[in-house]
């Protein structure tokens, strides 16, 4: 049904971006938000697998590595974040969280 | 003590004491009341001390300097200004008498004895100012000080308004004595009056004629000449005595006193001119005195129509009759102009502070058609009113009488229109004077607080005694001190022919107005009404005359109040835009402006909601995309 080149890989890459994208503008809930990142991350490191294995080089790859464990790490911090807002304001609506306002 | 030193206490006594009760004593009203009598019963001794030495000075002391510009304060007490200061000091003491038993009860009592002693500081400055300059300072405070005794009782909006009009009314006058000042000092080089007076004529035919003209804008404010005029009666919204005081004795024959001051810059086109508003002013007044109401009112129309004579006496003597010399004429016109001020001053705050025991006794009544029978009920007013009435109708021996002749006689010989005006309206003032005695003194009492007027305390009285005694013996230039002598040479004196001709008309339109008015006002005259408010006798008579003159009095407020709504509102609309937008939005604020302009943008970008600034995110990669794709 779909073509096995490139383009197929990256247009699957920017619509999970773009999806991604989207959640973070129009969810209010923050866990969602994060994961709306994530899926953002998700997509760019698709690419990546896709030009490496596309190119025959190693290179994509590499980074993709890089991402995972960074990503890995983040995740243990944003979560941490996301459990001490919510103890300390008792909601995740962003809508909500307007301290910077004023 | 040098004289000096006297005429520096004189000056500042009464702002001292202005600036005790301002700063100490505004919630005491005794205090007040008793700080600045005081001070006026000083200051009208030294003045008196000051005359009776006889001595003449001047002196002065640079206040500032800018570049070649020196502006000093200094005295300059010649003849005229001893006469003046004795006026006011007297007038003063006696105004500040009656206010003590007037203004009794009254809750704001600090704040008008301040503003009374304030007012005599600033006149006094008039009185002794060697230099425009000078002088104009002191006008203006004269100006404020009478704004801020008109509208003493500042709850009523009447009084307000009328507080904030002769304010304005007088500003317009000013613009010109300004203007008339600067033009002096650029052409002349000096405004200093003694080295004006020692100038010979100089510049051009053009300022010769614009710089007095100018400076008499002043005058025509200050002395509510037409068409000036309006101020005035509204100004009668103020407490009694300060009418008397300020609206019928001294301030307004400030405008007087500084044309004799300057007679020196005038030329003979300038005079006449001055000697046709003076006349004008005279008969139009009279005209609108005739059907008033208001006792306060009648007095305040002819004080216009007498500050008109004395105007008219001054423009007159500039046109010399074939022979004389031109300075014995100028004299003539500034020795009639001053004795009719002082005789006015003493009659007028006599009649007005007649009209305050009137008023205060019938209870604050001021309507004369409400009065009546208060011949009986308060006898001492009675006859000390009579006697002003009789002084200012110019009834044979009393101050009016001289006084009058000698203007008479001025326009008799100098100009027959002239004279022909001046006489009708002395008739007319002798019609409206009589009508308001024999209403307000004689016949039924017409309301509740008319039958049940009394006489008040000595502090209302004394002053009436003394003034009643001044308006009596004010028309013997012999009766004066000699020092006053320098002013009184000055008057003209009738002689053969024109002696008889003069007192003649003088008799005559006596007669004619006094028997009009008795006629007209009379047992029948006016209704006895029990309770209902008696109608003027003229309108049911003659209403077409009436309504004539009601309208006549009106025209000048209608067609103000149509100049100012319709015209001058229109335009400050339009310049008030050109100065918010164009000025003051593009031109002043400029960098700053457009700098306040965008952080207003900005901040509105700050919501503090993460979606919105995702949002801003995204518009500005696609910025930074289009930008870098170029």
């Amino acid at each position: 049904m779909f073509p096995n080149t490139i383009n197929t890989y990256l247009l699957i890459s920017a619509l999970l971006f773009a999806i991604g994208f989207l959640g973070v503008l129009v969810r209010r809930n923050t866990l969602v938000i994060y994961m709306c990142l994530e899926l953002m991350l998700v997509a760019s490191t698709l690419a990546l697998v896709a030009f490496s294995r596309f190119n025959g080089s190693m290179d994509g790859n590499v980074f993709v590595f890089f991402i995972l464990t960074v990503a890995a790490a983040e995740v243990a911090v944003g979560l941490a974040i996301i459990v001490a807002l919510f103890r300390k304001r008792q909601t995740l609506q962003v809508d909500r969280l307007d301290g910077l306002r004023n | 003590m040098d004289s000096v030193h006297i005429a520096l206490t004189v000056l500042l006594l009464p702002l001292v004491s202005a600036a005790l009760i301002a700063l100490f004593l505004r919630r005491r009203g005794g205090a007040a009341a008793a700080v600045s009598m005081g001070a006026v019963s000083v200051l009208a001794a030294g003045a008196l001390a000051l005359a009776t030495r006889g001595g003449r000075f001047e002196a002065s002391w640079e206040w500032f300097r800018l570049g070649d510009f020196a502006f000093s304060l200094g005295f300059l007490y010649d003849d005229l200004a001893a006469l003046m200061l004795a006026i006011v000091a007297v007038v003063g003491f006696c105004v500040h008498l009656f206010s003590l038993g007037y203004m009794q009860d009254d809750p704001a009592k600090g704040r008008y004895f301040g503003g009374l002693s304030i007012f005599m500081f600033s006149m006094i400055g008039i009185v002794f100012a060697d230099n425009l300059f000078m002088m104009f300072v002191f006008w203006e405070l004269v100006g404020f000080s009478s704004w801020l005794l008109i509208s003493h009782w500042y709850e009523r909006p009447s009084a307000s308004d009328a507080g904030k009009k002769a304010f304005i009314v007088n500003r317009v006058g000013d613009m010109g004595f300004l203007l008339g000042i600067i033009l002096c000092y650029w052409q002349r080089g000096t405004v200093n009056l003694s080295e004006l007076s020692a100038q010979a004529d100089g510049g051009g035919a053009v300022f010769s004629r614009a710089i007095p003209l100018l400076l008499f804008c002043g005058a025509v404010g200050k002395s509510a000449q037409l068409p000036l005029q309006v101020w005035l009666p509204d100004a009668m919204e103020g407490p009694t005595p300060v009418s008397a005081l300020i609206h019928a004795a001294t301030m307004v024959a400030a405008g007087i006193y500084m044309l004799c001051r300057i007679h020196a810059l005038m030329v003979p086109d300038a005079l006449t001119a001055i000697m046709w508003v003076g006349t004008a002013t005279a008969l139009y007044s009279a005209l609108c005195a005739v059907n008033q109401r208001d006792i306060k009112k009648v007095l305040a129309y002819s004080t216009l129509s007498q500050l008109g004579y004395m105007v008219a006496a001054f423009g007159l003597g500039s046109l010399r009759a074939p022979g004389s010399d031109a300075a014995a004429a100028a004299g003539a016109g500034v020795g009639a102009a001053m004795f009719h001020l002082t005789t006015h001053a003493f009659f007028k705050a006599l009649l007005f502070l007649g009209s305050g025991s009137v008023i205060m006794g019938c209870h604050h009544e001021q309507d004369i058609f409400r009065m009546g029978g208060l011949a009986g009920r308060m006898k001492f007013t009675f006859a000390a009113f009579t006697v002003g009435v009789a002084a200012i109708v110019g009834l044979p021996f009393l101050a009016g009488f001289f006084s009058k002749d000698a203007i008479l006689f001025l326009a008799f010989s100098n100009n027959k229109a002239v004279f022909a005006v001046l006489a009708i309206t002395a008739a007319l003032t002798a019609f409206y004077m009589v009508r308001l005695w024999r209403l307000v003194f004689f016949g039924p009492a017409r309301s509740e607080s008319a039958a049940h007027a009394h006489e008040s305390g000595w502090t209302l009285t004394v002053p009436l005694a003394i003034l009643a005694g001044l308006a009596i013996l004010g028309g013997y230039t012999g009766a004066y001190p000699p020092v006053f002598s320098g002013v009184f040479s000055l008057i003209p004196e009738a002689e053969g022919g024109a002696r008889a001709v003069i007192l003649a008309t003088s008799l005559v339109v006596l007669l004619v107005g006094a028997g009009t008015a008795l006629a007209l006002y009379g047992r029948k005259g006016v209704q006895p009404a029990g309770g209902a408010v008696a109608d003027d006798r003229l309108q049911r008579i003659l209403p077409r005359v009436f309504s004539f003159l009601v309208r006549l009095r009106e025209s000048f407020d209608l067609a103000y109040d149509y100049y100012v709504a319709k015209v001058q509102q229109r335009f400050a609309l339009v310049l008030n835009f050109f100065d918010v937008i164009v000025l003051a939005g593009f031109i002043v604020r400029g960098m700053a402006g457009v700098a306040g302009l965008v952080g207003l943008g900005a901040r509105a970008l700050n919501v503090g909601r993460v979606n919105v600034y995702v949002c801003w995110m995204l518009a500005g990669v696609a910025v930074l995309w289009i930008l870098a794709s170029r």
